[in-house]
C-alpha cells in the first residue's frame, strides 16, 4: 500500500496547493475550527486539525460559499447589461475531510447538480475539486454517521482517501482525478505495508429506520410543541450543518449599477418564509422548527433516497439550547402516532 | 447545589399544586453530565426533570419572551443574571410582574456546557479548562438575585476581580487603524447566525431592523462591511440596556469577543449619564438613561 509519512505531510500539502487551493482543517487564531487554505496558514498563529475528530465549520463553504456573486449588470438607458458573471473554475483541493461532510457534498450534487436542472455555479467549483477524505476510526461523543447509513471508514464522493494510523497516512486513489494529484506527491509516497486501524464503537446510536415513512403522518402531531419549546430560533444548527443548503438570492444596487449574489439563508429565520403580501406561513418557531427536521428526515429521504442528515453531530454540539437531533429521531421513533 | 436542586422542584411541585403557575421555567439535564439545558416544565409531572447544578448557566430570562403574549402564569427560576433580565424586561414593559413567580438563587458562577460539549465531541483542539468557571462567569459583577419572590442559597461575592474594563481600555488605546483592524479580522469571521440576538434578554423588539426587507437596511452579505453595520447596530441598541450576562459572547458559534463591545457601551452610559448599571434594580416607572432626553445630557462626543 502507498503510505504518506507525516513527517512529509506540509511537504505534501506544499505541493499539492503548487497545483490547487487546498482547503482542509484549520483552527484560524482565536476564531473557530473550520476548512482554511493551506497558503493563508500561518505557524504562528494557526493549528492544523488533522488529528481531531473533526473541525465545527464544515468544509461547505469551499464548494457552496456563504456569499457569492452570481453577475453584475448596469443600466443602460432602457435596457440592462450583464456586465460579468462569476463562476468559479479554480482547481480546488478538500483536503482531510470525514465521511460525514463528504456524504454531505453527495447530498449537494444530488440537489444541484440531479433532477433536470444543474446550477452552473456548483458545477462549476465541484468539476474542478478533488476530494481527499480522512476516514474515521474514533467517533465523538455526537457522531452517528452509521445510524444515519454512512461508512465512516468509506467516505463517499472520495477521490482520495486518508487513512491515519499514527504516524502516517495510507494513500488510496479511487479515481482518475485522485490518480492525478497522487502523480502531484508521488516522489513522497513511499509503499510498504501497515496495520488498518480498528473502528472503535459509537456513543450515539439511533434508530431512523422508519422514520421518514413515519413522520408522514406526524405533521400534526404534539410532539412538535414539546421539542422545539427551548429553540430559540437562531441559525447555528443551519450554519454549521455541512448538507443544510438553502440560499437566497438578492442583490445590491449603487447608482445605475450592481451586481446579484446569493448567500446561505435558514429556515430557522422568520424572514426566510416571509411572502410578500406580510403572510407567513412558517411565523411560529414551532413551525420552522418542524419544518427543519421533516425536511432533513422525511422530504429530502423522499425526493433523493437518503436523509439530509449525515450525523457529524455539530448542531448538537453548537445549539445553545442543547436540541439534539439524535434525540429527535429517537423520540419520533417512539412517539405515539395512534392516538 | 443538589439540595437548591431539591428546594427548587420542591417549590415548583408546590407552585403547580397550588394553581400559582401555568409553567415553569428552570434547566433539564441533558444526556451527558456537562450538558444542563432550559427546560419548560408544563405540570407537576414535569417536576421531576427539573435540575439545578454547576452546568445550569443558560440564562432563562430570554424565555419570557415566548409568553410575553400570553395570560401564563409562570415561575422562573433566576440567577444574577437572568434576574437582571427579569428587570430589563419590566422596564421595557414586555411582561407583567403579576404574571411571574421569581425564584432567586445565589449564585457561586457555573461552568459552560457549550463549551464542553465542544471540546467532548472532538470539534476542538482538545479539552483544555472544562473544568473551569465560565469565561462570563469569572466576569460577573453581580452573582446574586436583585428581583426574586423567594431566595435560595447563601449570598456570593462577585467573581469579577480587578480591573473590570481591562481589555476595554486596552482597545481604547490602540490607534484607529488597529482597532479597525481588529475589528474588521474578529467580525469578518462572523456567520450571521444571529445567535448572539435570539439569546440576548435586551433584543426584545418584535420586529428587527435585520430582518426588515422593505426597506433592507443591513445586506445580507458575510462581507467585513455587512458584518461590520450589523455588529455596530446590535450594539448601539444594547446601549444602557446589556446586563452583561454574555451569553451573546458564550453561544457565538465563531468565537466573536462580543462582550468587548458591549462592556465598551456600559463604561460609556456609565460615564457620560451614570452612575449606571443596567437592570440592577426595578423601580416601577424607572427608564433606562439612553430611552430619556435630559436637555443637559452629555454631547460633546457627537
Amino acid at each position: 500500500m502507498q503510505i504518506l509519512d507525516k513527517k512529509r505531510l506540509e511537504n505534501a500539502l506544499d505541493k499539492l496547493a503548487g497545483t490547487a487551493e487546498v482547503f482542509l482543517p484549520v483552527k484560524k487564531g482565536t476564531a473557530q475550527s473550520g476548512f482554511y487554505s493551506w497558503k493563508t496558514f500561518d505557524k504562528e498563529q494557526d493549528t492544523l486539525m488533522l488529528d481531531a475528530l473533526n473541525v465545527l465549520l464544515p468544509p461547505k463553504n469551499v464548494l457552496f460559499p456563504q456569499t457569492e456573486k452570481m453577475y453584475s449588470f448596469k443600466e443602460e438607458g432602457e435596457g440592462i447589461e450583464i456586465t460579468g458573471t462569476y463562476e468559479d473554475s479554480k482547481a480546488t483541493i478538500i483536503f482531510g475531510t470525514r465521511a460525514c461532510d463528504a456524504a454531505a457534498i453527495e447530498r449537494f450534487d444530488d440537489v444541484f447538480l440531479t433532477r433536470g436542472y444543474e446550477d452552473t455555479l456548483y458545477k462549476s467549483r465541484r468539476e474542478n475539486t478533488v476530494i481527499i477524505a480522512n476516514a474515521c476510526y474514533e467517533p465523538g461523543q455526537n457522531c452517528f454517521c452509521t445510524s444515519m447509513g454512512i461508512n465512516p471508514t468509506d467516505p463517499a464522493a472520495a477521490d482520495v482517501i486518508i487513512r491515519d494510523t499514527g504516524d502516517a497516512y495510507i494513500w488510496e486513489a479511487l479515481s482518475s482525478k485522485g490518480e492525478k494529484v497522487t502523480g502531484t506527491i508521488s516522489g513522497l509516497l513511499e509503499s510498504r505495508e501497515v496495520k488498518l486501524p480498528e473502528l472503535k464503537s459509537f456513543n450515539t446510536i439511533v434508530d431512523y429506520n422508519g422514520v421518514a415513512e413515519k413522520l408522514k403522518n406526524m405533521f400534526e402531531h404534539p410532539i412538535w410543541d414539546r421539542l422545539s419549546q427551548t429553540c430559540q430560533s437562531c441559525g447555528i444548527c443551519t450554519y454549521v450543518c455541512p448538507s443544510c443548503y438553502c440560499f437566497d438570492i438578492q442583490v445590491k444596487t449603487r447608482g445605475n449599477q450592481g451586481y446579484r449574489f446569493r448567500c446561505w439563508d435558514s429556515c430557522m429565520y422568520s424572514e426566510y418564509t416571509q411572502m410578500a403580501g406580510g403572510h407567513n406561513p412558517r411565523g411560529d418557531v414551532k413551525e420552522r422548527f418542524r419544518n427543519r427536521f421533516l425536511h432533513k428526515l422525511e422530504f429530502f429521504n423522499e425526493r433523493y433516497g437518503k436523509p439530509l442528515c449525515t450525523g457529524c453531530g455539530r448542531c448538537i454540539a453548537a445549539c445553545p439550547a442543547g436540541i439534539s437531533i439524535a434525540e429527535i429521531i429517537s423520540e419520533i421513533k417512539e412517539a405515539d402516532t395512534d392516538a | 447545589m443538589k439540595e437548591i436542586g431539591n428546594k427548587i422542584r420542591e417549590i415548583a411541585s408546590r407552585l403547580f399544586n397550588d394553581g400559582q403557575v401555568d409553567i415553569f421555567i428552570a434547566w433539564r439535564k441533558g444526556n451527558v453530565d456537562y450538558q444542563t439545558k432550559p427546560y419548560i416544565a408544563k405540570s407537576i409531572e414535569d417536576v421531576n426533570n427539573i435540575v439545578f447544578d454547576e452546568y445550569s448557566i443558560h440564562v432563562l430570562s430570554n424565555y419570557l419572551l415566548k409568553f410575553r403574549d400570553g395570560k401564563e402564569k409562570i415561575g422562573i427560576v433566576v440567577k444574577g443574571c437572568d434576574s437582571r433580565g427579569i428587570v430589563r424586561l419590566l422596564e421595557d414593559q414586555q411582561i407583567e410582574r403579576e404574571r411571574l413567580y421569581i425564584i432567586g438563587v445565589c449564585c457561586p458562577g457555573m461552568k459552560d456546557p457549550l463549551k464542553a460539549m465542544k471540546d467532548h465531541s472532538g470539534l476542538t483542539e482538545q479539552i483544555e479548562t472544562t473544568d473551569g468557571l465560565a469565561a462570563k462567569c469569572l466576569a460577573c459583577i453581580e452573582p446574586n438575585p436583585v428581583i426574586y419572590d423567594e431566595i435560595l442559597g447563601e449570598p456570593q461575592e462577585p467573581n469579577q476581580k480587578g480591573e473590570r474594563f481591562a481589555q476595554v481600555i486596552e482597545i481604547e488605546n490602540m490607534s484607529p487603524d488597529e482597532r479597525y483592524k481588529f475589528f474588521e479580522s474578529t467580525l469578518s469571521q462572523c456567520i450571521r447566525c444571529y445567535a448572539c440576538r435570539q439569546v440576548c434578554v435586551a433584543c426584545n423588539c418584535r420586529g428587527c431592523i435585520f430582518d426588515e426587507m422593505k426597506p433592507q437596511w443591513v445586506g445580507r452579505e458575510t462581507s467585513v462591511s455587512d458584518n461590520l453595520m450589523y455588529h455596530l447596530v446590535k450594539a448601539s441598541h444594547m446601549a444602557g440596556r446589556c446586563i452583561e450576562c454574555g451569553e451573546c459572547e458564550r453561544v457565538c458559534p465563531v468565537n466573536i469577543p462580543l462582550m468587548l463591545i458591549n462592556q465598551k457601551l456600559i463604561k460609556d452610559v456609565n460615564e457620560f449619564f451614570g452612575p449606571y448599571e443596567a437592570g440592577m434594580q426595578y423601580i416601577e416607572g424607572a427608564i433606562p438613561p439612553l430611552s430619556v432626553y435630559k436637555e443637559d445630557d452629555p454631547d460633546n462626543f457627537i
